[in-house]
């Protein structure tokens, strides 16, 4: 009897302490901020005067007021201010308040990249699924996250297409024949019979020359008749191998063709599947595709000189790309049957039961089970019954599993189970599903008691380098980075391949502080950067030579350092002539610090007027003046503002350049537009929300630093929440922690902090 | 697993009625200067704006609303609150939204032609065009390759028994996928079961659709002299007369009986005496310069809406002219793009039976009660629509 009685003692005293705690809340809520939070004023449409019972049944605002005490933002300064330690009181309740609601994580589907590494992977065929899986859209986080997974009838129509093409393509009828194409200088496309003059691409001997002179016409294709212009298509799915006897010309250093799927008569359609970089000297190359009927290629000369559109009328001098022969040999098959195929019906008399469990194990590694298994069984036993043949049977089967939840959706049980468990760990560093080595060390237990010999393992191998991309992709929106074309009116030497090496130069900076186990400081300044050539060139450092990046030491009393020096984010976060301190503001709270902003959804933004205005600095200030805005504002403009010295291509300036279009000229049958650049002088100097200015780079970096331990949580914190696969809340805050302090005697290293995420406990539960 | 199916037998029963009635839906994502779209005086149209102005052969048989709200939209988060433009409703934390009104109304009148509904979407389909849900809250896909519906509205399908045999897999697959998913339902919890239930939702759309593709498979598609030539993407005229010229032939041709048109945030809008883009333009701060550079594109939108419209009037199709049997919707999914402002939203209906033409400026006034007044013309004896406080009478 005594343990009822207990229980019973305990509850009633956790109850009261609990109501204790909640009354105290109340009555700071009542002394700090029902003033302007309560039944009079309900600034920025909260209230707080409530019972905090019904306060946390709204986890959003909790969290909101949890962040904003923490920050000291609120309450105001001006308000009688409550003591840090009542604050911090305050704050600890309502996080545990927020902790005791159990977790409600969304169930998540694997997403187009995890689908096309996982094909990869299990068939050996590098499918791109570009026109029938549609990408998913994000507006912040990952893709990965299972809460932005809706799915309709469109997704759904989609995955069975999607299934079908592949169960056609990984179970082929016969084996296809290979046959080889040679083209050459009579066979061979270019831009000049479109172009509406000269300067365009031409014929010369026995080559053909692309001098990119217009690059968004500028391109080669070739057709099997010379007689005629039907560009050559791809006549089967399978794999290609394209050798090309291409040279540059004109040119002291390594080039860059693209190799493009699309209409040559129409290049602005054209997609960009591979970038082959040529060394100079070089005069051939040889790749590997994957292609699907239909298909068109066409080259295009991707290091031209010649940026943006020029509307000069004069010949080309500057270096070019002179191509001799094109080769494309296909559809190649390594061995007979294929691997794919003896993967998927190891032995040719499997019964439909058989094959279904087989499949059904291939795909996910769970069995299937009961009314599950049950359902495609039945479906492959009435196939057979109606005389279907086995091949059509075994694509049936693998298609409806590929079009079904089984498939479709990530199996997660509140404690993960071993293979649910592998499955969370190369989602993470692989993007796609585990090996059986992987899944060897999970179902014997080894995997959840020590993960640093598989993550060890998984960093080494190449399928790492689909985590780095994926990540960095969209933690570092490097999406963005050719969202603006730079106007080559005003933008004189930044080119095509520019623009593509500031986009790779975060993911390179990643990469390298990863592979050597570097600290995560570096991502806010480093004493060296990540540059090939063309980025060498631009920031004015010593030579480098090729395309790939390597890294360099930063000569005294640079800025480059970090990732708010790189001229990528630098120009991802600015418009076509001018700069965004807001965008570079936010991006930084958001990327850096982790911090979820967004206009407020209650409060309606002001019509900007903006006429009085002559500069980006009176304009924004004006904003700042909005009392709904200033609370974020007050974050994000001083940091952007650091940042005014340096133009919408990521370039030291000193003057704003205000750039004005002319109204159009015209002379005959040309026409032109003029610009008038006039300059304005900068002041980037504001104070952050502590009371610390910010002026220019090296301040701002200074005052980064200050809040190192702060961005480096926020970096955990962007990792926890992609290897999870959900936004991270204040629940998950002392996982956080933990993991930072636990990484603090290896300062900081990126790769013990993905080894540290991995051994976290939260890293086995849901 | 059996599945309720609507009777086939209703499929293809193009009625003998001579006259079915039809919906065109247009959305301007970035909507109209209003200054230059809204008269200053309610009632019949006497002194009428620039922009208005383009649409004056059809003033007859007009409405224009101005003021109207979406209670129920959101605000904030960029362009995303305009996904609820025609549904009236827009929730930050949910991805599901409601239905919208184009196919509510298709829902009523969908049955017996190829396709229930169709929604074009000039440019590309990105998170925030979304504007067409249907019952369950689900995106309606939306089309944004003019050559892709020509085709579907159009082309004749290569080889019909292939089809015929694809679609019977397609139906065996779904129907073992749909077993499964019900199956594994029963194992979830109740957020994991939410999340399964839009799959097991969207495969039941699926098989209804595959039905029904499977009744018109066997059909032959119309022939209309309508030859898609090349057009510049980058050219209002060019892009928006494409997808409108489309959804013409669409509903004379009895393809669909609803078509719904989004003219979206489109970068590529240029014409050429305008540097700059949409978008930015709509961004325009009040200065003079770039309002009058927008408005070059807002006119170029709404002249080719009015010749569409004009269209429809020389076209016949049973006792009628297509114009008398459509109702058309013209919005926008923002009061004004320059600040973001979801509310304060201009409508433009025409039908040509209406009796009083003019504007009528509102107040507090949901959206929902002009959804619901047209959703009654279609339905007379539906009583709700989204967020409807009653119906505005559209034909009075």
């Amino acid at each position: 009897m005594t343990r009822p009685a207990s229980a019973l003692l305990l509850a009633v005293w956790l109850a009261t302490s609990a109501l204790l705690a909640d009354s105290k809340v109340e009555q700071f809520f009542a002394r700090h901020c029902v003033g302007c939070h309560g039944a009079e004023q309900q600034n920025g449409n909260v209230r707080l005067d409530m019972p905090v019972r019904n306060l946390v049944v709204d986890v959003e605002l909790l969290e909101s007021v949890v962040t904003v005490l923490r920050a000291g933002e609120m309450p105001p300064k001006s308000a009688s201010a409550p003591d840090a330690r009542s604050v911090g009181e305050v704050v600890r309740v309502l996080q545990e308040q927020l902790g005791s609601q159990g977790s409600n994580h969304s169930l998540k589907r694997v997403t187009r990249s995890e689908y096309t590494n996982t094909m990869h992977d299990l068939f050996g065929i590098a499918f791109d699924f570009e026109g029938l899986l549609p990408p998913e859209h994000v507006e912040r986080g990952f893709d990965k996250f299972g809460d932005v997974h809706l799915m309709s009838p469109s997704q759904v129509m989609a995955y069975l297409k999607t299934a079908r093409f592949i169960a056609e393509h990984v179970l082929p009828g016969v084996k296809p024949e290979s046959k080889t194409w040679e083209f050459d200088v009579r066979h061979f496309h270019g831009s000049k019979n479109f172009a509406t003059g000269g300067g365009g691409d031409y014929s010369d001997g026995d080559d053909y020359v692309l001098t990119g002179f217009r690059p968004y016409r500028s391109n080669l294709h070739f057709s099997i008749d010379p007689e005629r212009h039907d560009q050559f298509v791809i006549p089967e799915f399978g794999v290609y191998r394209l050798d090309v006897k291409a040279r540059s010309e004109n040119s002291k250093e390594g080039e860059v063709v693209g190799i493009n799927i699309g209409d040559g008569r129409y290049p602005t359609s054209f997609r960009l599947v591979q970038r082959i970089a040529l060394p100079h000297g070089s005069n051939s190359f040889t790749t590997r595709l994957t292609l699907k009927a239909g298909d068109q290629l066409a080259f295009t000369f991707d290091s031209a000189r010649v940026p943006g559109r020029s509307l000069v009328k004069h010949s080309h001098t500057g270096p070019a790309m002179r191509f001799t022969q094109v080769r494309v040999t296909g559809p190649l098959t390594d061995q007979w049957p294929t691997v794919a195929m003896e993967r998927l019906v190891p032995n040719s008399k499997m019964k439909p039961s058989q094959l279904v469990d087989h499949i059904g194990m291939f795909l996910t590694q769970r069995p299937l089970v009961g009314e599950d298994r049950k359902v495609f069984v039945n479906m492959a036993r009435e196939q057979q019954k109606a005389g279907t043949s086995s091949l059509a049977i075994t694509r049936s089967v693998l298609t409806a599993l590929l079009t079904s939840p089984h498939f479709i959706y990530k199996s997660e049980s509140s404690e993960l189970t071993p293979v649910e468990r592998a499955h969370r760990l190369s989602y993470f560093l692989w993007n796609s599903v585990p090996d059986v080595e992987l899944l060897n060390s999970a179902k014997s237990g080894t995997l959840a008691a020590t993960p640093s010999v598989q993550v060890e393992r998984m960093l080494k191998d190449p399928k790492v380098a689909r985590f780095i991309d994926d990540f960095t992709r969209q933690w570092l929106e490097l999406e963005k980075v050719d969202d603006f074309g730079p106007d080559v009116r005003v933008f004189k030497d930044v080119r095509r391949m520019t623009v593509d090496s500031m986009g790779r130069e975060g993911r390179e900076l990643f990469h390298y502080l990863l592979e050597y186990g570097m600290s995560m400081e570096n991502f806010i300044d480093s004493d060296f950067v990540m540059v090939n050539d063309r980025l060498a060139r631009f920031y004015g450092l010593a030579a480098v030579d090729g395309d790939s990046f390597v890294p360099v030491q930063l000569p005294v009393g640079s800025e480059r350092g970090g990732l708010v020096a790189q001229a990528g984010f630098l120009k991802l976060t600015s418009l076509d002539f001018t700069t965004s301190p807001i965008h570079r503001g936010s991006w930084i709270l958001k990327n850096l610090y982790n911090e979820r902003i967004e206009p407020p959804a209650d409060v309606l933004i002001n019509e900007p007027d903006i006429r009085g205005t002559t500069t980006v600095r009176e304009a924004i200030l004006k904003h700042q003046q909005l009392q709904s805005c200033s609370r974020c504002h007050s974050k994000i403009d001083p940091l952007g503002f650091a940042l005014e010295y340096y133009d919408p291509v990521g370039r030291k300036r000193n003057v704003y350049r205000h750039v004005e279009e002319l109204p159009i000229q015209q002379k005959g049958t040309s026409f032109t537009k003029e610009l008038r650049i006039t300059s304005v002088p900068i002041n980037a100097a504001m104070k952050l929300p502590n009371g610390r200015e910010v002026r220019d780079m090296t301040t701002l970096k200074t005052a980064l630093m200050a809040d190192k331990d702060q961005i480096i949580k926020g970096i955990i914190g962007k990792l926890f929440s992609y290897a999870h696969g959900r936004e991270i809340t204040l629940r998950d805050r002392p996982d956080i922690d933990a993991i930072f302090v636990s990484i603090t005697e290896e300062g900081f290293s990126l790769r013990a902090a993905i080894h540290a995420i991995v051994a976290h406990p939260s890293f086995g539960r849901r | 697993m059996a599945l309720l199916l609507p009777c086939m037998e209703s499929l293809g029963q193009v009625g003998e009625e001579d006259a079915p009635r039809r919906l065109l839906t247009i959305v301007n994502h970035l909507s109209f200067y209003q200054p230059e779209l809204i008269p200053l005086t309610e009632g019949p149209f006497v002194k009428v704006p620039t922009l208005l102005n383009e649409l004056s052969d059809h003033f007859n048989q007009l409405k224009i609303l101005s003021g109207l709200d979406n209670p129920a939209v959101q605000n904030g988060f960029g362009h995303t609150p305009c996904v609820g433009i025609l549904s009236g409703y827009f929730n930050k934390l949910h991805r599901k939204n409601r239905i919208s009104i184009d196919q509510a109304v298709a829902d009523e009148i969908g049955a017996s032609t190829r396709f229930k509904s169709l929604v074009f979407q000039a440019g590309e389909n990105l998170d925030f065009s979304q504007i067409s849900w249907d019952k369950h809250g689900l995106p309606v896909h939306q089309i944004d390759s003019p050559r892709k519906i020509f085709n579907q509205l159009f082309q004749v399908d290569e080889d019909e028994r292939t089809q015929q045999q694809i679609l019977a897999e397609d139906r065996s697959i779904l129907d073992a996928v749909l077993a499964q998913a019900s199956s594994m339902e029963k194992r979830l919890n109740v957020t994991d079961r939410i999340k399964l239930d839009e799959y097991l939702t969207s495969v039941r759309e699926v098989e209804q659709s595959v039905r029904r593709r499977a009744y018109w498979a066997e059909r032959s598609k119309p022939r209309v002299d309508y030859k898609l030539d090349d057009f510049s993407r980058k050219s209002v005229d060019d892009y928006v007369g494409t997808l409108l010229d489309l959804a013409v032939l669409a509903l004379q041709t009895d393809s669909t009986r609803s078509v719904t048109v989004q003219i979206p945030f489109w970068e590529g809008f240029k014409e050429p005496e305008i540097s700059g883009n949409y978008h930015d333009l709509s961004h325009h701060g009040q200065k003079p310069e770039k309002i009058k550079k927008l408005l070059v594109l807002e006119h170029a939108i709404l002249k080719r809406i009015s010749r569409s419209l004009s269209m429809m009037k020389e076209r016949t199709s049973g006792n009628g002219t297509l114009f008398d049997q459509t109702t058309t919707l013209l919005t926008a999914s923002m009061g004004s793009a320059n600040s973001h402002n979801f509310d304060n939203l201009p409508a433009l209906v025409f039908d040509s039976r209406l009796r009083t033409p003019g504007h009528w400026q509102m107040q507090d006034v949901p959206m929902s009660n002009l959804y619901l007044g047209l959703l009654q013309l279609f339905a007379p004896e539906q009583e709700f629509f989204g967020e409807s406080t009653g119906a505005f009478e559209v034909l009075a």
